[in-house]
C-alpha cells in the first residue's frame, strides 16, 4: 500500500515535468510545423541555469528558477530569430539545424561544467511531507504544484488573450491568419520563447531530483516524442493527457519492474494506440 | 479606389496572372472568371498573400504591392478567402473578435461585434461552438463577419457563393448590399456570373491570367459570350 502511494506520488510528478517538455514541443510544431529535436537540451539548460544562478553565484532557488527560465527563452528566440527565420524556404533545414543546436548544448554544457557533474542545486523546500504515513519530499509536491501552475497558465493565456487567439490561429490555418493582419513572425517568436521557457522551468522544477548532466535531455526529448504522437500531433491538450497517462504508466512500470521493461512497455502503447487510432489520442486526421 | 497597373504574378516560372490592368471605383465590383482563371491569385496579390512579380497595386492612390500583409489590413482592405477559412477550432466569438485583431478602439470594435450579432442571429445563438461545427452557410456568414470586424474600407470577396444552396445565396447578395450600403467597397470575384454581375457596377473577366473584357456589369450580362461562357443561357 505504502509502495502504491509512493508510485502515485512519484507518477504526478513525473506527469507534471513530462507535460511541461510537451506541450511546448506540441506548440511549436503546432505553430511552426517544426520538430525541435533541441528541446531536451533546453530541459538540461534550464536545469543548469538553475544551478548555476541558484547555488552557485548563490541567488537562491527562486533566482535560479527565473533564470532558467529567461535562458532558455533567450534561447529559443535566438533560434527562431536566426536559425528557423533563415530557413523557412528550407523543408529539412528546421529539423537538421534543431539538431546542429542539440549537439552545440550539450557540448557547451560538457565544457562549460565537465561530463560528470555532480552538481547539486538545493530545493528551499527541504524534507518531506507525511501523507498516509509515507514520506513525500516536499520538492516533489512543489513540482507538481508549480506545473499545473504552469499549465493553467498557459491555458489561460491561449483561451483568453488576443496573443493567444493569435496564436490558435497561426497554428490552425496560416494565410487566414495573415489576412487579420497577424505577423506570423511575431507570434513565431513568442511562441519559441514560451515554448523554450516551459522547457526550461521544467528543468529548473527537476533540478533537485534529477542527477544534472550534459546529456540528460536525451531521454526527456524520446520520452516527449512518443508522448507527442501518443497524444496527437500538434495537440496541447492531448499531449497534457498523454503527458500524464505515459507518465503513469511508465513510473509504475518501473516500479514494479524495471525501466527498461517500461521503455518496452511505453512503445508498445504507444503502437497500440497507433493502430487503434492513428491520429493519436486526441488528434484529427490531416486532410491532404 | 483600387488600381492594378500591369500586375502580373508568378509561382515560381508559371505565371498566373499576366499584365493585368483595371481601375474600380467605390461600390460594388466584380471580376468574373472560370476556375484557375487567375482570380484568387489576383485577391491574394491585393491583400498581400503573394508578391507581384512585376506592376503595381494603388489603394486610394498609394501604392501598396510591398506592403505586409498587416500593413495592408491596416489601410483598410479585408478579404474573405476562397472556401471561407474560418479558424475551425476558434469559437464564432473568438473568430469574429480576431478579425478586429490590429484595432485598439475597443469600444468602436464592440459595436460592430453587437452589430455582426444582429445582423447574423445564427452567428450570435453559436457565439460559443467552435467554428467548425458550423454549416457551410454559417461559416461562410462567419468569414464575412470576420472580415467587416477589421473595419476595412474595401471587401475582397473570393467565391462568397460557392457551394451554398440557392436561399444561401440569396441571403449573401443582401448581405453584400448591406455592406456597400455601409459605405464599404466590396470586390466580388465570382464564377456565379449571374449574381456578381447583377449586384456590381463595374466588371472585369479573367481568361488565363488576362482580362478579356471590362465594361458596365449591366451591359455585360447581355455580352454573348459572357452569356454563354459565364451565365449559361
Amino acid at each position: 500500500m505504502q509502495f502504491l502511494i509512493e508510485t502515485l506520488i512519484n507518477s504526478a510528478m513525473a506527469s507534471a515535468a513530462s507535460a511541461l517538455v510537451v506541450v511546448g514541443l506540441a506548440l511549436i510544431f503546432g505553430v511552426m510545423r517544426i520538430e525541435n529535436f533541441a528541446h531536451g537540451e533546453l530541459y538540461m539548460v534550464g536545469a543548469y541555469a538553475a544551478w548555476y544562478f541558484g547555488t552557485s553565484l548563490g541567488g537562491g532557488y527562486a533566482v535560479g528558477f527565473v533564470a532558467a527560465v529567461m535562458v532558455t527563452a533567450m534561447i529559443g528566440v535566438f533560434m527562431e530569430v536566426f536559425l528557423f527565420r533563415r530557413l523557412k524556404e528550407n523543408p529539412m533545414g528546421p529539423l537538421i539545424v534543431t539538431i546542429g543546436v542539440l549537439l552545440v548544448l550539450q557540448t557547451a554544457a560538457a565544457w562549460l561544467f565537465g561530463v560528470n557533474s555532480n552538481l547539486l542545486v538545493d530545493s528551499p523546500f527541504a524534507g518531506a511531507a507525511s501523507i498516509a504515513g509515507i514520506n513525500v519530499p516536499w520538492h516533489r509536491l512543489f513540482v507538481i504544484g508549480a506545473a499545473i501552475v504552469l499549465l493553467g497558465g498557459l491555458t489561460v493565456l491561449l483561451r483568453t488573450t488576443k496573443f493567444g487567439w493569435a496564436l490558435r490561429a497561426v497554428a490552425q490555418d496560416k494565410d487566414a491568419a495573415r489576412l487579420q493582419g497577424i505577423s506570423i513572425g511575431a507570434i513565431s517568436l513568442l511562441a519559441m520563447a514560451l515554448s523554450a521557457g516551459l522547457a526550461g522551468a521544467a528543468g529548473a522544477l527537476m533540478a533537485p531530483i534529477v542527477r544534472i548532466s550534459p546529456y540528460m535531455g536525451q531521454p526527456i526529448i524520446i520520452t516527449a516524442f512518443i508522448v507527442i504522437i501518443l497524444g496527437g500531433i500538434g495537440s496541447l491538450e492531448g499531449a497534457i493527457l498523454a503527458a500524464i497517462i505515459y507518465s503513469t504508466f511508465f513510473t509504475f512500470i518501473s516500479a514494479y519492474f524495471d525501466s527498461t521493461v517500461a521503455s518496452i512497455a511505453g512503445l508498445c502503447l504507444m503502437l497500440l494506440v497507433l493502430v487503434v487510432k492513428p491520429s493519436g489520442l486526441m488528434g484529427k486526421a490531416q486532410k491532404v | 479606389m483600387i488600381e492594378l497597373r500591369n500586375l502580373a504574378v508568378h509561382y515560381g516560372r508559371v505565371a498566373a496572372v499576366h499584365d493585368v490592368s483595371l481601375t474600380f471605383e467605390h461600390g460594388i465590383n466584380c471580376i468574373i472568371g472560370s476556375n484557375g482563371a487567375g482570380k484568387s491569385t489576383l485577391m491574394r496579390a491585393i491583400s498581400g498573400l503573394v508578391r507581384p512579380s512585376s506592376g503595381s497595386i494603388l489603394f486610394e492612390g498609394e501604392p501598396i504591392e510591398n506592403l505586409s500583409a498587416k500593413a495592408i489590413v491596416e489601410r483598410g482592405i479585408a478579404h474573405v478567402p476562397e472556401g471561407r477559412h474560418v479558424f475551425p477550432e476558434l469559437t464564432v466569438d473568438e473568430n469574429l473578435k480576431i478579425g478586429a485583431y490590429l484595432r485598439r478602439d475597443s469600444a468602436a470594435v464592440k459595436r460592430d461585434y453587437d452589430k455582426i450579432c444582429s445582423v447574423f442571429p445564427r452567428l450570435a445563438e453559436r457565439r460559443k461552438q467552435f467554428a467548425n461545427t458550423l454549416s457551410g452557410g454559417e461559416q461562410q456568414m462567419l468569414a464575412i463577419g470576420r472580415a467587416i470586424m477589421a473595419a476595412p474600407k474595401l471587401v475582397l470577396m473570393d467565391e462568397p457563393s460557392m457551394g451554398l444552396s440557392p436561399v444561401m445565396v440569396g441571403a449573401m447578395a443582401e448581405v453584400i448590399k448591406s455592406i456597400n450600403a455601409e459605405g464599404k467597397s466590396v470586390l466580388l470575384v465570382e464564377q456565379n456570373a449571374n449574381v456578381a454581375l447583377s449586384l456590381s457596377s463595374d466588371a472585369a473577366v479573367l481568361e488565363q491570367g488576362r482580362i478579356s473584357l471590362r465594361g458596365k456589369a449591366a451591359d455585360m450580362k447581355d455580352d454573348e459570350h459572357v452569356r454563354v461562357a459565364y451565365i449559361g443561357v
